[in-house]
């Protein structure tokens, strides 16, 4: 199968345009029997659905949370990028594009990329226009902070809770199409197959998580919003119920999955202080701005950070990458860090961590003005660890933290399954193998809001006139069927070990072998491994409870089960790229001193994987480009 | 019925009934002179009220906001226990908020208790005439005086009147404070002013009422 | 670290419902409450019993989906902070701690400390919004916001929707929670236009629900992870007066 993008013609900056032109349009009294269902309810998800719904759509929205304010959107701090340019520093969306483009290390599509610097700038404008609180100048304009990988200030920012106010504007609005009568809101829900009938997604099975019941809903087109699965790392800055299983089910049906081992380590996150430990905190990576990170030089130091003179400390960012120093990009930063943790230069009780000090900024600036740029999240430090990081430097640890990868797209943002699209973090479409900070929210937003609603039409008005399918038909029985022994299969197990158990295992493999560096022997290994955790979970798994109630464990066991499966995926995709590029870092190819390297002739392509019953197919989406010529990426 | 309008009732009234609790004691304030003076003068004060036309209305609206006071609270209690059909098995609310504002219903059934005694004893026989007849003093006036000076001689009385002059201090405080928040005044520095006030004439009118009994029956 | 956990075990909602109490071992101080209620999960899986539901997600504090009364305390024993980041150093050794669900009729429980509080959302959707559709904002710096008035908005849009101020009110009143959303939007000029149905709808709607009324305990605000201000509610009650008056 060939992939085909179906990239707009034109220039750059005419082709999101041009593809407005061509696309097809449905008459509103059309739009109006047309069914849409939208998994996840997060920023791209509550987007989409609301405005969907304000086109005249009917939606079915979906949500594992018992409410669609709780999505992990909600987590995001730092902020928003958006070409406004207002801070007069040279900025604009082709300075955008490219920094995207080149933070990505040049393995995402031009066009796409473009198109989210593009839009980068109106979506300011919507959400100003929707409540959020963004932070303000005294003159009542907005105002600005940057980010990792940038020189501009282009970030937009509501304090250290941006993607919590995003999100609740795009929940309002989803809640005020519910009241429309628009939307049907389903919390406590969880997707456990897609519906494809004659090659077109048409509906998905469920499973309500408060009564245990499996449902079927049919649609015209079903939309995935269901974010991240750096789950699969077991120890992440994500939400405890962040899963991959509704991308992975829709990939077992067909749909392609790309990149699936580009996995965002963010550096600034707190660092594990216990086995038991479920998440990991993330500190927003706006603290570098103002936040200097260093290490002993000495190793093994085992003084207080506040008992090591100047002269004894490395600050190894600005070493390496005077240029950016402190704010180089996250792939970057989290290696570096890495490195010198390997190096036994680690602090804290584990030796897991590097300091992040804030004494410098305290000096130049004034206690105020940093509490009121960072005060919450120095609050939040407090909470979590005791320890006031005003008096001495926060411990700080690189975290498994966002998914490059996901389902393959194309232009329009459909998978490979005609009618079945996936937005946000669940799709591979902008951000290539790293991305920027604060381009999260971005493409989210986007995705759900501006592009989803200007492309599905186009799909949708061939199906218009396509005789209805119901839930009898059998496609929908036997995957109905099909879930509920699964179900009781694996509650049938009754073996001798959790749920977390397998997870912390899969967790651990996976942490060590296919995270910020890696190489084919630990690749090879972590797949065998990964087989025979497969193999026990399925012979020694228990779980207490039955089907038809609220059973938590059963919820996390379906999803790890999942999981398992990805992680194959991830360490096959992550052993066939013979390269580096951005956050898939391969120790046998790097420079003299230690940076990617890049093999643009063998690799300037996305792996789109497909599913098949014996292996994973690789299928190889040229990247073009045409506007601008990839280059080393230097940040020194 | 919405939820304001009957917080709206309790604290509008409630801050009437503030007003004329300052009223109440100044009248009272008039015991303490010596007395002769503070014979005439008080039953003078009295007549006045009952005779003048704008007072009798006054009077009204104040039997009518008890009434109402009384009656939108238990409407307001209703309320809220139904919201709360099941309470925690450990509830530690003295850590985050103060005894009285949790037992504002509690508190007020004090000083309702109170309130009917205290009108059997003065409103029901100068008023009404239950009871035992109520002379006449020099001028002519009805002898209130002697009513109040022969009731604050008596030690139970006295005992009763000022130890439940406790729960009205507290009443008034957390009541003076909130009244103004359920009307919606919400400036930041005024609340923290009213806050200050609240406390200062709770104090006033408890010690105030309490004290004077006392002093009248040791004179 | 050893304590004994004393928790609400109730089926379904229309169980009975009762205390059971855990001993639990090998915990250790830095870790989090509720990784030590997946401790004693983890432990009652392999002893064959069912394990207890709670809620939680994004366990750092800013999705308010968890949410438990702790000894006598909305999300524990501190002031401003979510069940999610109270840590077991907060308890003493061997000590009991007595876990319960939000009680309020508003928030019915549906299994052990798991409630419903969709009636939280059943008031965003009659007014938490602004009625502007996608496509029709006008360029964002054209109208200015003080930088006073968008830092007391951030103040209450920070709301988490974690319910505590609901639980922790002897009325249960949701008047903190309603507030806050009121006086976020109704602050903005974006929020305005329609400044005086929304307090309405809103307040119709809280009222609607099994909520009480709110006697200004206090105790939301202190409970509140935010620390949102009970001023709020006063701010909410002068909206809501304009509006019988203005409309």
């Amino acid at each position: 199968m060939k992939l085909n993008a179906k990239i707009p013609e034109g220039k750059l900056e005419e082709k999101w345009r041009n593809y407005q032109l061509k696309s097809k349009l449905i008459n509103p009294a059309n739009k109006k029997k047309l069914n849409v269902i939208v998994v996840g309810s997060g920023l791209s998800g509550a987007g989409a659905a609301a405005t969907l719904a304000e086109l005249g759509y009917n939606v079915q929205c979906f949500c594992y949370q018992d409410s669609a304010r709780r999505a992990h959107s909600v987590a995001a701090q730092g902020g928003i990028n958006a070409a406004k340019n207002y801070q007069h520093d040279g900025d604009s969306v082709w300075r955008m594009f490219h920094d995207t483009l080149k933070g990505g290390d040049f393995r995402s599509r031009e066009a796409n990329t473009y198109r989210l610097a593009e839009l980068s700038a109106p979506l300011i404008d919507h959400f100003t226009q929707q409540g959020v609180p963004f932070a303000r100048e005294y003159g009542g304009v907005l105002a600005n902070r940057s980010f990792g990988g940038v020189q501009v200030q282009r970030t937009f920012y509501a304090r250290g809770q941006t993607g919590q106010q995003l999100l609740l504007a795009a929940y309002s609005q989803l809640y005020k199409m519910i009241r429309a009568k628009k939307v049907t809101m389903f919390p406590r829900t969880e997707m456990l197959d897609l519906v494809v009938i004659d090659g077109r997604a048409k509906g998905i099975i469920i499973r309500d998580l408060v009564s245990g019941e499996i449902k079927r809903y049919v649609a015209d087109a079903v939309v995935l919003a269901t974010g991240g699965y750096s789950r699969v790392f077991r120890l992440s800055t994500l939400a405890i119920g962040c899963n991959g299983s509704a991308i992975w089910k829709a990939h077992k049906k067909g749909a392609f999955f790309a990149a699936p081992s580009f996995t965002q380590i963010h550096p600034t996150a707190l660092p594990q202080s216990s086995e038991t430990q479920s998440k990991l905190t993330l500190m927003s990576e706006s603290l570098r701005n103002d936040g200097r990170i260093w290490v002993p030089k000495k190793k093994e130091d085992t003084r207080k950070a506040n008992d090591i003179p100047e002269e004894e400390r490395d600050y190894y960012l600005e070493r390496r990458y005077p240029s950016f120093g402190n704010l180089a990009p996250r792939d970057i930063a989290s290696r570096a860090a890495k490195e010198r943790i390997d190096n036994g230069h680690g602090v804290g009780r584990f030796r897991n961590a590097v300091y992040l000090d804030f004494k410098h900024a305290i000096e130049r600036l004034g206690l105020e003005t940093i509490k009121d740029r960072y005060g919450n999240l120095f609050k939040m430090y407090k909470k979590i660890t005791g320890v006031d990081a005003y008096k001495e430097p926060m411990q700080i640890s690189p975290a498994a933290h966002f998914s490059m990868g996901g389902l393959w797209v194309d232009y329009e943002l459909m998978t490979t399954i005609p009618g079945l699209y996936a937005i946000g973090e669940c799709n591979f479409s902008d951000h290539g193998a790293n991305r920027l900070g604060a381009n999260s929210l971005l493409q989210a937003s986007l995705d759900g809001y501006f592009i989803l609603p200007n492309t599905i039409n186009n799909y949708l008005a061939s199906e218009e006139n396509r005789a209805p399918v119901d839930t009898n038909h059998p496609a929908f029985v036997d995957a109905e069927k099909k879930i509920k022994g699964d179900i009781e299969h694996i509650l049938s197990i009754n073996g001798n070990q959790t749920v977390d158990h397998f997870h912390r295992e899969l967790g651990k493999v996976m942490w060590q072998n296919c995270a910020m560096s890696r190489n084919q022997a630990g690749l090879e290994s972590a797949i065998e491994q990964i087989k025979k955790i497969k193999k026990a979970f399925w012979q020694e798994v228990k779980i207490t409870g039955h089907s038809q109630e609220l059973n938590t464990e059963l919820e996390k066991a379906l999803r790890l089960a999942d999981f398992i499966e990805l992680a194959l995926l991830m360490c096959t995709d992550a052993l066939q790229r013979d390269e580096s590029c951005g956050a898939h870092f391969r120790e046998e190819y790097q420079t003299k001193d230690g940076e990617a390297w890049r093999r643009d002739k063998e690799y300037t392509y996305v792996s789109a994987w497909e599913y098949t019953k014996d292996y994973f197919k690789l299928h190889k989406e040229e990247l073009d480009f045409e506007f601008v010529k990839p280059t080393v990426r230097s940040y020194k | 019925m919405d939820l304001f309008f009957r917080k709206g009732v309790i604290a509008s009234t409630g801050l009437f009934l503030c007003l004329f609790l300052i009223v109440h004691l100044s009248a009272n304030c008039i015991l303490l002179l010596p007395e002769d003076i503070s014979r005439e003068l008080y039953n003078s004060y009295s007549t006045t009220l009952r005779e003048n036309l704008l007072i009798k209305l006054v009077a009204y609206i104040l039997y009518l906001s008890i009434i109402l006071h009384v009656v939108y609270a238990l409407l307001v209690t209703i309320r809220n226990r139904k919201s709360t059909p099941i309470k925690y098995a450990v509830n530690h609310s003295n850590e985050n908020s103060s005894w009285t504002s949790q037992n504002m219903g509690f508190i007020g059934f004090f000083i309702l208790l109170f309130i009917v005694i205290h009108l059997a004893n003065f409103w029901a026989r100068i008023k009404l005439g239950m009871g035992e007849e109520v002379g006449t003093d020099a001028l002519g006036n009805l002898d209130v005086y002697e009513v109040t000076s022969s009731l604050f001689h008596n030690i139970y009385y006295v005992s009763f009147y000022s130890l439940l002059m406790i729960p009205l201090g507290l009443h008034l405080h957390h009541g003076l404070k909130s009244a103004f928040k359920t009307l919606g005044f919400y400036h930041k520095k005024g609340l923290q002013a009213i806050a200050k006030i609240a406390v200062v004439y709770a104090l006033i009118m408890s010690i105030g009422f309490g004290i004077i009994p006392f002093i009248v029956y040791f004179k | 670290m050893k304590v004994r956990f004393k928790i609400w075990r109730q089926d379904s909602p229309i169980d009975k419902g009762s205390f059971k109490v855990y001993e639990v071992d090998g915990l250790n101080p830095d870790m989090s409450f509720l990784e030590a209620l997946d401790h004693l999960n983890e432990k009652l899986v392999l002893r064959n019993e069912k394990v207890i539901a709670f809620d939680h997600d994004c366990r750092e504090g800013i999705c308010g989906q968890c949410g438990v009364f702790i000894n006598g305390r909305a999300h524990g024993p501190h002031e401003n902070t979510t069940t999610c980041q109270l840590h077991m150093r907060s308890f003493e050794e061997g000590k009991v701690i007595v876990v319960e669900p939000w009680r309020a009729k508003a928030f019915p429980v549906i299994k052990d400390l798991i409630v419903d509080r969709s009636a939280f959302d059943r008031i965003i959707e009659h007014g938490g919004y602004i009625s502007a559709k996608t496509g029709t904002a006008s360029e964002a710096n054209a109208i200015p916001v003080g930088k006073d008035i968008a830092e007391r908005v951030m103040d209450v849009a920070a709301c988490i929707g974690c319910g505590a101020c609901v639980a922790t009110c002897k009325n249960s009143s949701a008047a903190l929670f309603t507030s806050a959303k009121i006086n976020h939007l109704n602050s903005l000029p974006q929020g305005k236009p329609e400044e005086h149905q929304r307090v309405l709808d809103m307040t119709a709607q809280m009222a609607k629900e099994d909520f009480g009324h709110c006697t200004f305990t206090g105790a939301c605000e202190v409970e509140c992870p935010e620390g949102i201000s009970i001023n709020n509610i006063a701010e909410m009650n002068a909206r809501f007066l304009k509006a019988k008056l203005f409309r």
